[in-house]
């Protein structure tokens, strides 16, 4: 069990270290302060898995460190039942002239293990890493990939009461990422406890019993993961909305045209999420502000979902539709598209435009590549995989062929 | 930090540090042999005349020895305690580690090599014909009193390396001094009489003539100045402790 009260940590900022000596002779101040946790409190049961979430510089890799023991904090006390294993600190004091073996000994007993205890494990590491012969071939001969697999071979076999993961999940090849999800699920059902920082709103969903959302040190939301990443959308949201009204326009150099009318904005937004992330399956709001610049009519304004390798997932305009638009000089219109999200989950981005009717020749007035990203995450039903979401109907059918 | 980690780190900075080349470990002692020719070469002539006793290269290099490698130790610790945090900033930002306790595993990596070179100088000894007394078991007790007063030095200046990193320079141009203001090298009779009595503030003079005197002279230590030495180590020690305590999270957050 870890408990948590009342942390706080702020880092004194020098111009260079030095300056922290000058400052106990002289007494006076030389720093500048950065509060990088205030009043954090939380405790995680045995056997919890609990997400870190917030934007960058919200605190998340302090208070990793912390609960680490790396650095001390200002204040506040925390309580910890047994030894912490970070995944953060995988491979930690390698040596790349040593063996695989040798470097088992020696990053084992920096995780805490004592020798003997390594001695037996040295074949289940061995063979949890799939090294085979090159396991006793020094380590200067690996690939990142091999290394990284030594690595939290040697990490996930140090039985600690708690695992702290930050981001690492992406070690190996499928078959192996498989392998520690599997490892770590089984870790969990033995009572350890996982704290997990990612920018991943799906594992968080996925994998965690709680969640905490940090934003500029502060503990903002604590509990459910589903209301912990709403919560979170919508603060990205409150940002991204901030810098909203130019997106358009910085982006110049990715949207073209004749600019005689012009998109101004595109949003997207869940409609129970009421963010950016949704669910596999949630409806979904794509809003499309366009301009005109002079009088135009029969045009069509579309928008494209592609995924984060660019290939293009769903397309669609007015026009296929059966609409037909018409602005005048000056006008505003928003064209809001609703659309059921049936798609796996990732990242997605939006490209938009507008252009006149394929019968007049489809000239394209302004067209906007990748304005807009979202993500999907999590899913509410059935339990799928893959890119898409379908709805299969399910019967059976006794004794025919 | 478990005292088994302490002993495999010492084990592997012996190995380390030649990971990868044919004869590893034997460069350990490869250095001191390489210095000590040196030294005889170019200084037996000179100074080995003003040796009391007979003057053959052989006492010469039997007082350069008993010297030389106890310095080589006590100087390589300091200067390696100075900059451990920094240098072992990989391990300290990832994994809890007790900073006074982990300088400890360079004391005995250097112990080590001061063993096997005392072995190897031990058996010159014995086969240059001198008799060795039974003051030898005093030496044991000199290195450790040495070997303190490096530590409680170099943890001393670990701190203050950490924000200052002018210390490590510092540091090596003051063990190049203080080597040459210690008569390793030489015997401090070939010096004016005024200088002499200034030796008597050298602290490393406290050991270094006491081991001089067990390998050449055989004659016991010189006790009293060991154990003056001992309590200015603890001192120091203490010192360095109570200021460590006020700064342990700033060289966290340093580091």
């Amino acid at each position: 069990m870890i408990k948590a009260e009342n942390i706080s940590k702020s880092f004194k900022i020098y111009e260079k270290p030095s300056d922290r000596l000058k400052e106990i002779v002289s007494g006076l101040d030389y720093h500048s302060k950065v509060h990088a946790l205030r009043n954090i409190s939380f405790n995680i049961e045995d056997g919890e898995t609990v997400g870190i979430i917030g934007q960058n510089g919200a605190g998340k890799s302090t208070l990793l460190k912390i609960l680490n023991g790396v650095i001390l904090p200002d204040c506040g006390s925390f309580i910890n039942s047994g030894r912490t294993t970070g995944l953060l600190e995988l491979g930690t004091g390698f040596n790349i002239e040593y063996s695989g073996i040798e470097n088992i000994y020696l990053n084992g007993m920096l995780l805490g293990m004592s020798k003997p205890e390594i001695e037996n494990k040295l074949v289940t590491i061995k063979d949890f890493s799939d090294l085979g012969d090159f396991i006793n071939k020094p380590l200067r001969t690996y690939s990142t990939g091999m290394t990284m697999r030594l690595a939290f071979s040697i990490a996930v076999h140090a039985d600690p009461k708690c695992f702290l993961v930050d981001e690492v999940l992406t070690v190996g090849d499928a078959y192996f990422q498989h392998k520690c999800i599997e490892k770590l699920r089984e870790f969990r059902r033995n009572g350890g406890s996982i704290i997990f920082v990612s920018h991943d709103m799906n594992a968080i969903k996925m994998l965690c019993d709680k969640a905490i959302l940090l934003n500029n040190g502060e503990v903002v939301e604590y509990g459910n993961p589903d209301h912990v990443v709403n919560k979170y959308s919508f603060l990205t949201a409150q940002m991204i909305d901030r810098g909203n009204k130019m997106l358009v326009e910085d982006r110049e150099n990715i949207s073209y045209g004749t600019f005689e009318a012009k998109i101004s904005s595109v949003s997207i937004r869940g409609e129970m999420s009421e963010s950016d992330i949704i669910f596999s399956g949630e409806y979904a709001v794509i809003k499309v502000i366009v301009e005109s610049q002079v009088d135009l009519s029969d045009l069509a304004v579309g928008f494209m979902l592609k995924d984060r390798f660019g290939q293009e997932i769903f397309g669609t305009n007015t026009f296929h539709h059966g609409y037909d638009i018409s602005l005048a000089k000056k006008e505003k219109l928003a064209i809001v598209f609703k659309v059921q999200m049936n798609l796996g989950v990732g990242k997605y981005f939006i490209t938009s435009a507008i252009h006149s009717k394929p019968t007049h020749g489809s000239k394209h007035l302004h067209w906007a590549e990748k304005v807009v990203s979202f993500e999907v995450a999590g899913n509410k039903g059935n339990y799928y995989e893959g890119v898409c979401k379908l709805y299969p109907d399910i019967s059976f059918d006794k004794g025919s062929d | 930090m478990k005292t088994s980690l302490i002993i495999e780190y010492a084990r592997r900075d012996l190995s380390e540090r030649f990971a990868g080349s044919e004869i590893g470990g034997l460069w350990n002692v490869v250095w001191p042999l390489v210095n000590i020719a040196i030294y005889t070469i170019i200084f037996s002539k000179i100074i080995g005349a003003r040796l009391p006793g007979d003057s053959s290269a052989y006492s010469y290099s039997i007082y350069l020895v008993a010297g030389l490698l106890p310095w080589n130790t006590f100087s390589s610790t300091i200067t390696r305690i100075t900059t451990v945090f920094v240098q072992k900033r990989a391990i300290l930002t990832k994994i809890r580690v007790s900073l006074p306790y982990l300088p400890i595993y360079i004391v005995l990596s250097e112990a080590f090599i001061y063993f096997v070179s005392m072995m190897i100088f031990i058996v010159y000894v014995i086969l240059t014909g001198y008799e060795i007394s039974e003051y030898i078991f005093f030496v044991p007790l000199i290195f450790a009193v040495q070997q303190i007063f490096a530590f409680s030095v170099g943890f001393f200046c670990a701190i203050f390396y950490v924000f200052m990193r002018d210390i490590g320079e510092v540091v090596s141009i003051v063990m190049q001094i203080w080597f040459w203001f210690t008569p390793i090298v030489y015997v401090v009779t070939i010096l004016p009489e005024t200088l002499q009595p200034l030796f008597r503030y050298n602290p490393a003079c406290a050991f270094i003539n006491s081991y001089q005197q067990i390998f050449l002279f055989n004659q016991p230590p010189f006790l009293r100045n060991l154990i003056f030495l001992a309590i200015i180590a603890h001192i120091i020690l203490i010192a360095a402790y109570l200021i460590y305590l006020k700064l342990e999270k700033d060289i966290r957050d340093f580091v």
